[in-house]
């Protein structure tokens, strides 16, 4: 799992490298989530929860590689998340067809595509958008797409789908438990070694280049929106792979499921777990959602966990920017870093 | 915008959606009742999964009470059989995302032999299936609703559009002199289902649908209806349309002179918090037709909203029929009389088998009775008018429908 | 005919009015100090709830109107000194702060109205005729106090001091803050001049669509949208651009069916954008 942390994040100079922090976390929160199953094996519904998280961390993982390393603040990631779902959905309920080696696939594609389509337009164009436009870009598409899927009868309108044919693989179908768990540990484990293969590469460079200094990169040469646009698809294709789970693990879905509220909760994971590496997220994901679990039965919280939420917001955004993942991992060697950019 | 104090249907929201409300974190609110001669002898495990967060909150609030009510008084009376019946709350948030997961909790974690709840038809098509399908567990929906949901081991204990509109429509035709009907109605199920039944009922007793429109929950000016509802020369108006979009339509077609010209406004989820989201004047003359009115004068109805006041002192979370409280009450008792009828065993099957025969003799509004083989029960139905009295407003009762039958599935 | 659509215009003229307000104070933001207030929705939320509290503790409807501007300004003061000032630097994050400034306001009023939806009385109620049509006394008194902001607005800015101040910190802060201008205490005061009038547009508005924790939220990306369509950088701009959004929200359903035409609103408002992203009056420097 290490590709040791290279010259894409540390600066070769000088001073002795401290001990890489990172691997070791992503050794230990893999051993740990391979555990889970078996310490719970008797509580099934915690085992449902944490599968809900290793699949929400897929969202938050793809919000990652747009903020954290590339500088797209993608307002609207569940677009493609949601929208994945819903195709699953329909395929589950007009072809009665969910074999997971080909639903799965066409999740990512559809994701991929939308994401294509909205960096198009977005980015691409003889006239460079300011990162303020593509932030309000990525909302107002995640919002519009909200409320047209809200008024659409075929797609079940404000009810959203229920009852989604259950994902299966031949004549096997998965429910939550232990096997959809593995499934969903094993390809957020897939997800995430191709993440960090890419981002260690030499398009990582290139997007590291872009997150500290766009225009310097421009003049490099490279066609900074290009690269934005790649990297705004592949995350599209993780965020659809992760709505397609999604979607089966439910059993149902629905408008909430594409618009700005779950996209910012994605923002949320990904911000108090440490963006910009990848573990950040995922840690986040357990966190809050952990947090939430335990804190829900605790009548007085519940009325204002949203609240609560908010100002862990608020609270990261203006003082701790590098998220829960910031206090132990130090700044050279996270692979990126929220702080100050040039407003553009 | 988020549904209404009295949500049924599937109104869901553009706006609720909105509202990153429902989607940070899972929100449940798990709570166990446990009577105090609790014993490790099997007590009955209920389940209730209602909004008691969220937009829907006023409506799940109410009937969490009055289902905390109704076994409380099946627990003092020894509860069914000599078991009592321990209560679980799960928060379904109002927002059906969240349900999914809590819902679940229920069922795996405390392994609940039935769950009542769901209020808006969007929540009941997300818990469904993980209590019916998954969850392998009855499910009680106690909400007034748009009909058609002919689930097996689902039991409906709330109104249908037949009892809805059967009488009420002849009513407004016959009775009231008005045949042209306009129906402005929010773009959801629930109003697109019950607006066809409604259409064939007033078409059979020769009224006219002079329009039928759907608009955005949030919808917030209304000029291009009440033209045509000038312009059409409506004199009934059929209403579906929820808030947030509610407020704003009733003023403009007040203010329109609608009422003062002899226009009726109707609507049928309309009950007594509802009348509390309006000046007075606005609601003079509004009918509604439902299955519990507070005003029905039945001693049964009369004593329980008086044990209903003395458990909840104060409380703002009236006993009204739009809130799913009555629907619930019934589902309750339904239980209680299905597990009395199979000897106390608690299986599923045995249970559904003795829920589809079974009746109630008392009840709010009165008795009701199951029709077997339809997931429906037959209930009284009672049309009522609202009056205004210095700016304070009232329901005034003045038709009563006894045993309707939901003509369900 | 002609009757419905004067009184179509009129209805239409009334809730633009109060996008207007709304569009006004976020420009006003947006140009000066370069930041979009996510939380401005619940500015407008706030003074909707203003109004309500007055209304409960029986001090009547005016003085909840008159009062909203004002609180909802000491609002905006307190958030811009401790919070905002904070995110001048990077507004991509400032968008994020906001937006949880937004979240903990809407969620905390959604609590303590315990998720019911309030009506409240208009101050202004009935209707006046004229030329045997009815006018709403309320809407009229709406687009009068606009009309009366927008110029009061535009003497301020054009003819006194302050106004210069304030043109010269939108046009080039960094020769203003040369000039020996303030420019901290100029966004302060601007910030919260903006969240007054998006409270004003909360009191003026909330006794005709009842309230709830949600309002502030249909506002937002429709006032968003005006702006960046407008222009930042100008006061008309920002004005032009409501009317247009609203002008489009209100036209399109004429032309398409409801269902479409109200997420198309957006996606042709943000392909204007797109087009032509400075908006339609460029001065600014976003």
């Amino acid at each position: 799992m290490s590709v040791a942390t290279s010259a894409a994040s540390a600066p070769a100079k000088g001073s002795p490298k401290p001990w890489p922090i990172l691997p070791m976390i992503e050794l230990a929160t893999l051993a740990a989530l391979v555990a889970t199953p078996f310490v719970l094996a008797n509580r099934p519904e915690l085992i449902t929860l944490m599968t809900n998280i290793l699949i929400l961390s897929l969202l938050a993982v793809s919000f990652d590689l747009c903020w954290g390393f590339s500088g797209i603040m993608s307002y609207g990631q569940a677009l493609f998340f949601g929208v994945a779902g819903y195709v699953i959905a329909l395929v589950g309920r007009d072809l009665e067809f969910s074999q997971m080696w080909a639903t799965l696939p066409l999740a990512m594609l559809v994701g991929g595509l939308l994401a294509a389509g909205l960096a198009a337009f977005l980015l691409l164009g003889r006239k460079t958008p300011t990162s303020i436009f593509v932030a309000f870009g990525t909302l107002t598409g995640a919002y519009a797409a909200e409320r047209l899927v809200a008024g659409w009868q075929y797609v079940g309108a404000g009810n959203g789908l229920s009852a989604i044919k259950l994902m299966s693989l031949g004549q096997y179908e998965f429910v939550e438990g232990f096997e959809f768990y593995s499934v969903a540990l094993i390809l957020l484990l897939i997800v995430y070694l191709v993440s960090r293969v890419i981002v260690r590469s030499q398009l990582g460079l290139v997007l590291a280049g872009m997150r500290q200094n766009e225009e310097r990169l421009a003049f490099f040469g490279y066609r900074v929106q290009v690269f934005k646009a790649l990297i705004f698809t592949f995350a599209g294709s993780i965020a659809g792979l992760s709505g397609a789970l999604y979607s089966y693990h439910q059993g149902f879905t629905g408008p909430t499921n594409l618009g700005p509220g779950l996209s910012t909760t994605a923002v949320i994971y990904c911000l108090f777990g440490g963006s910009g590496t990848l573990i950040g997220p995922v840690l986040g994901t357990v966190a809050i959602e952990l947090l939430s679990y335990v804190l829900a039965d605790t009548d007085a919280i519940k009325q204002y966990w949203t609240v609560i939420l908010g100002i862990v917001l608020l609270v990261v955004v203006m003082f701790q920017p590098t998220g829960l993942l910031g206090l132990v991992v130090s700044s050279r060697e996270r692979i990126g870093s929220f702080g100050k950019r040039g407003a553009r | 915008m988020t549904g209404p104090n009295l949500g049924r249907r599937g109104f869901l929201s553009s706006a609720a959606a909105l509202s990153a409300a429902g989607w940070v974190g899972s929100v449940a609110g798990g709570l166990v009742l446990r009577p105090g001669w609790a014993h490790a002898a099997g007590p009955i495990k209920m389940g209730i999964a209602t909004d008691i967060t969220g937009a829907i909150a006023p409506s799940g609030n109410a009937n969490w009470q009055v289902a905390q009510f109704a076994v409380e008084e099946i627990n003092k009376a020894g509860g069914i059989l000599g078991q009592p019946i321990e209560l679980y709350l799960e928060d379904t948030a109002s927002d059906p995302k969240i349900a999914v997961g809590n819902v679940r909790k229920l069922i795996q974690e405390r392994k609940v032999d039935v769950v009542l709840g769901g209020i808006t038809s969007a929540m009941r098509q997300a818990i469904k299936d993980p209590i019916v399908n998954r969850g392998k567990t009855l499910y009680i929906y106690p909400q007034l609703y748009e009909g058609q949901e002919c689930t097996k081991f689902l039991y409906n204990t709330g109104p249908s559009p037949a009892q809805q509109c059967d009488r009420l429509i002849p009513y407004l035709i016959k009775t009231l002199g008005k045949k042209r009907f306009a129906m402005p109605s929010a773009n959801y199920v629930w109003p697109q289902l019950l607006n066809k039944y409604a259409r064939k009922v007033i078409e059979a007793n020769g009224g006219e649908v002079v329009f039928e429109e759907y608009y955005p929950l949030d919808q917030a000016e209304y000029s291009a209806t009440i033209g045509k509802i000038k312009d059409g020369k409506v004199d009934c108006v059929f209403m579906t349309i929820i808030p947030p979009g509610l407020q704003p339509f009733v003023k403009q077609l007040y203010e329109s002179g609608f009422q003062k010209n002899g226009g009726v406004l109707t609507c049928v989820y309309y009950d007594e918090n509802l009348l509390n989201y309006h000046p007075a004047q606005e609601m003079e003359g509004l009918v509604s037709c439902l299955d519990y009115f507070q005003a029905v004068d039945d001693p049964f109805s009369k004593k329980l909203q008086e044990g209903y006041a003395k458990k909840f002192p104060g409380t703002k979370y009236l006993f009204t029929a739009g809130s799913a409280s009555t629907g619930m009450y019934r589902g309750v008792k339904f239980y209680e009389a299905a597990v009395k009828a199979t000897g106390g065993k608690l299986g599923r099957e045995e249970v559904a088998a003795a829920m589809d025969k079974a009746v109630l003799t008392e009840g709010p509004g009165g008795g009701a009775e199951m029709v077997p083989g339809h997931y429906h029960a037959k209930m009284n139905m009672y049309i009522a008018v609202c009056k205004s009295t210095d700016g304070k407003t009232r329901y005034d009762i003045i038709d009563k429908a006894s045993m309707v039958d939901p003509r369900e599935c | 005919m002609i009757d419905f659509a004067i009184k179509f215009a009129f209805d239409i003229m009334a809730f633009t009015s109060v996008m207007v307000l709304i569009v006004l104070g976020l420009g006003v933001i947006a140009s000066m100090m370069g930041i979009f207030n996510f939380a401005h929705g619940e500015l407008v939320l706030l003074g909707a709830y203003t109004v309500y509290l007055c209304d409960e503790h029986g001090l009547g409807g005016w003085t909840g109107v008159i009062l909203a501007p004002f609180v909802v300004g000491a609002v905006g003061l307190v958030l811009e000194r401790f919070i905002i000032r904070r995110f001048y630097a990077t507004p991509i994050i400032a968008m994020l702060g906001t937006y949880a400034i937004g979240l903990i306001i809407r969620e905390i009023v959604r609590g303590l109205l315990g998720g019911h939806y309030k009506a409240i009385p208009e101050p202004l109620s009935g209707a006046f005729a004229v030329g045997g049509l009815e006018f709403s006394e309320w809407r009229t008194f709406i687009i009068a106090t606009t009309l009366a902001v927008i110029a009061g607005c535009y003497l301020l800015l054009a003819r006194t001091s302050i106004g210069l101040r304030v043109r010269g910190a939108l046009e080039n802060p960094m020769l203003a803050r040369a000039c020996g201008i303030s420019t901290g205490r100029l966004y302060a005061l601007t910030f919260a001049f903006g969240a007054a009038l998006a409270g004003l547009a909360g009191a003026l508005i909330v006794p005709l669509y009842a309230l709830s924790a949600d309002i502030g939220i249909r506002f937002l990306v429709q006032a968003f949208l005006s702006v960046m369509l407008g222009g930042v950088g100008t006061f008309e701009g920002p004005v032009l651009g409501a009317a247009a959004v609203g002008g489009m929200a209100a036209g399109l359903p004429w032309v398409v069916i409801p269902v479409l035409a109200d997420p198309l609103v957006f996606v042709i408002a943000l392909a204007i954008v797109r087009l032509r992203p400075q908006g339609f009056i460029t001065v600014g420097r976003l």
